[in-house]
């Protein structure tokens, strides 16, 4: 039988939109299929072998608990993390977590917090909260399905030269509310601010992540497709809902 | 215009406008209050003067622990004020003292019992001067609104400097709620719960992982819910402090309230910091320390069911008594206190027994649905998510909850959904491990109403706060329950 390692990156602490959400689909998603999922958590102080995992998950987190976790970064996550990255493996990082990949982030008071600096992208804290409910289109290499989602950050991420986003905004802010893109993608590495969660609700997605991490571990490797219809009703009414403005009614 | 004249106008705009919205059933909580600011910008400060205020804040159990506390005073035979609709941001609670207030802006009545939005406290509290302020707790909740939990507490702390002169009522047991006397200058009392309860680990999601001063993570001597517990920190000593009004023993539990031993003595002290620890006393450690010789115990019987409400009621107990009255006329309404307004709420819909348990966010939800896996017995249970501004737009926390200690159990016999984010839930609930064929979307609440006159066993329903709402208003005309304003 087939079997995918995942690991779930700092879930004590980043964990704050329902981000266990997408480790569940990802579960589920493959269990359906027949394929193997383990699901290990590696926490702060947690010395386990990252080299052994195929997919991995960071997700977003408060301000207050991010200085614990550079501080673990810095005792040999980081360069795991890297080399991980470098070796092809898949990552899907969100908010906070998508964040922590770029080379650091600047606070609207000017405090700079250096970062993995494992992709070539930046953040500065911005004034203004870009909180709502959003929607995007992967780039053709990342499957090319719209994804519906919630972003919530005051961070303005500007990637750097040539660095490809992970898609183009049709409604909302994305990256930083100014050039339309959303996210990063850049070799495995899938990153996004959207939480909600983001996988449920974008099961196209779902499957891309999976058949990357798969393909990566055993070559070709097709995935049999599921009945969605659950998973495409609510994908469908959010984007028409994104799309019309008229999620989230006041009263 | 003379203050006088602007107080009258105020009063008159609010009170004609709160009719004609009751004419036309609508509850007309807001609209009021706001006529009336129009007017006066200092009408809450005029209409409140001279009274004798509690005010509850905190993410859960605002509405029931207000309530408990109203209906001890108010079966004692006083006068008491309350926003029992749940209206508690500004305009809100302007509205209700208006209301209750003479044509010249004097209150009629000596005493309120207020609950206040968490980040509505530092705009309430300056102008009603409360004699005590309770929070109950805090958890992530409408994110998108207050943002992080740490945040929200800020928006807290902020409120309470404003007013030095109230007393704190706090959970001991919350690491965020407890940090809140670390630096404001008022008068400090605690409540909590002395023992374990439920499984005893470390919660997969904790909104209060790491120590607040130190960034270290907290030990735990006990966990009740949540982060809630014995907590203190290895490393520079913060620490849950020894309430004085706590729960030792929890006897009984069951759907119709719980039976739990309290005792009552005098709080750990407050500057308790491990090494620091100024007298050395090891008064402040937990369950199982040194008890004060005034201390004194009994039964306390809660007239509704569930964790968090024993919470509800062990603070409703020492806000009472902090705003001066005798603890003793509370701890016996404690036992025939109602539920309020959709929370643990029952209708019977011809034969079928209907309970309403109102969730908005994570811990709360794990709450209501510990309750339901705990039944030991078949139920329908019916989910309502809708994602207006009242209730968030951001509806991921419903990943965070533990759908799965329902869908996987043997009793969850069909689950209608329906609100706003209806698919949503329906997603939610079949990566819970639901059958699809048990998920149900239903299209709106008369539709529903149908559903569940034929359910041969009892209902519940988990319904956000707007959705509540709408599906109280259409239960209650249909089995003839009163719209909370007459209620």
């Amino acid at each position: 039988m087939s079997e995918l390692k995942i690991c779930h990156l700092y879930p004590e602490v980043l964990n704050l939109y329902g981000d266990r959400g997408n480790i569940r689909c990802m579960q589920k998603r493959l269990e359906w299929r027949g394929i193997d999922a383990k699901i290990t958590r590696v926490g702060l102080g947690d010395r386990t072998d990252l080299s052994d995992f195929d997919l991995f998950f960071i997700g977003g987190g408060q301000d207050f608990e991010q200085e614990v976790l550079l501080e673990d970064l810095k005792a040999g996550k980081a360069d795991s993390i890297r080399s991980a990255i470098e070796d092809g493996k898949t990552f899907l990082c969100i908010c906070g977590g998508y964040q922590m990949l770029g080379h650091y982030y600047e606070t609207y008071d000017g405090v700079k917090c250096e970062f993995l600096g494992a992709v070539d992208f930046y953040t500065k804290g911005g004034n203004v909260r870009m909180i709502d409910n959003y929607a995007f289109r992967l780039s053709e290499e990342s499957g090319g399905s719209t994804v519906v989602g919630f972003e919530n950050h005051s961070g303005r991420t500007y990637l750097g030269e040539g660095v490809k986003p992970l898609g183009t905004i049709l409604k909302g802010y994305g990256n930083n509310g100014e050039d339309q893109t959303e996210g990063v993608r850049y070799r495995n590495v899938f990153g996004s601010y959207s939480h909600g969660p983001i996988l449920p609700k974008n099961p196209e997605f779902c499957d891309f992540l999976l058949k990357t991490s798969l393909e990566r571990k055993y070559g070709c490797f097709d995935l049999e497709p599921l009945g969605d219809a659950f998973e495409k009703q609510a994908h469908d009414s959010v984007l028409a809902n994104v799309m019309a403005g008229t999620a989230g009614k006041d009263d | 215009m003379s203050n006088k004249i602007k107080t009258m106008l105020a009063v008159g705009a609010c009170k004609a406008s709160r009719s004609a919205l009751r004419l036309l059933h609508r509850g007309g909580t807001t609209t009021p209050g706001r006529m009336a600011m129009k007017f006066d910008r200092n009408i809450l400060e005029t209409v409140s003067q001279g009274m004798d205020i509690i005010v509850v804040t905190g993410t859960n159990g605002k509405t029931t622990t207000s309530n408990m506390i109203e209906h001890a005073l108010s079966g004692t035979g006083r006068d008491v004020l309350a926003n029992k609709s749940g209206a508690n941001l500004l305009p809100g609670v302007t509205a209700e003292f208006t209301s209750n207030a003479t044509a010249f802006g004097k209150p009629k009545k000596h005493f309120a019992v207020i609950e206040c939005d968490e980040g509505a406290l530092k705009q309430v509290v300056p102008r009603i001067h409360p004699k005590v302020i309770v929070v109950t707790n805090l958890f992530r909740d409408q994110l998108d609104r207050y943002g992080e939990v740490m945040h929200t507490l800020e928006e807290i702390r902020k409120g309470i400097k404003m007013v030095p002169d109230a007393v704190l009522c706090l959970n001991a047991d919350d690491s965020l709620t407890a940090s809140l006397a670390l630096d404001v200058p008022n008068k400090v009392t605690y409540f909590g719960i002395d023992c374990p309860i439920g499984e005893q680990k470390n919660v997969e999601i904790s909104d209060a992982r790491y120590c607040i001063r130190c960034g270290t993570e907290y030990e735990y001597d006990y966990h009740t819910y949540a982060h809630l517990g014995g907590f203190r920190c290895p490393k520079c000593g913060y620490r849950r402090i020894r309430p004085s009004v706590a729960v030792t023993e929890i006897e009984k539990v069951s759907s119709s309230g719980s039976v739990v031993r309290m005792r009552f003595g005098e709080d750990g002290n407050r500057n308790a910091g491990g090494a620091e620890d100024r007298d050395g006393s090891l008064e402040n450690v937990g369950p199982g320390c040194r008890i004060p010789s005034a201390e004194t115990e009994r039964e306390v019987t809660i007239g509704l069911p569930a964790v968090y409400n024993i919470y509800n009621g062990v603070a409703a107990i020492a806000a009472y008594q902090a705003a001066g009255f005798d603890r003793e006329e509370v701890i016996a309404s404690l036992a025939d206190v109602h539920s309020s307004f959709g929370r643990m709420e029952t209708f019977r819909l011809g034969e079928v027994p209907i309970q309403m348990i109102l969730v908005k966010n994570p811990a709360g939800c794990n709450q209501a649905l510990s309750y339901l896996a705990g039944l030991g017995e078949d139920y329908q249970a019916v989910f309502c998510l809708n994602d207006r501004t009242a209730d968030g737009h951001d509806i991921s926390w419903i990943w965070d909850a533990d759908f799965e200690k329902v869908c996987r159990g043997p009793h969850l016999k069909h689950a209608y959904v329906l609100g706003d984010r209806a698919d949503d839930m329906c997603l939610r609930l079949k990566y819970a491990d639901a059958e699809e064929a048990d998920i149900e979307k239903v299209q709106d609440n008369a539709a529903l109403i149908e559903k569940l006159k034929k359910s041969s066993v009892p209902v519940f329903i988990l319904p956000n706060y707007t959705s509540m709402l709408s599906l109280r208003a259409a239960l209650g005309a249909i089995t003839g329950k009163q719209e909370f304003w007459k209620g």
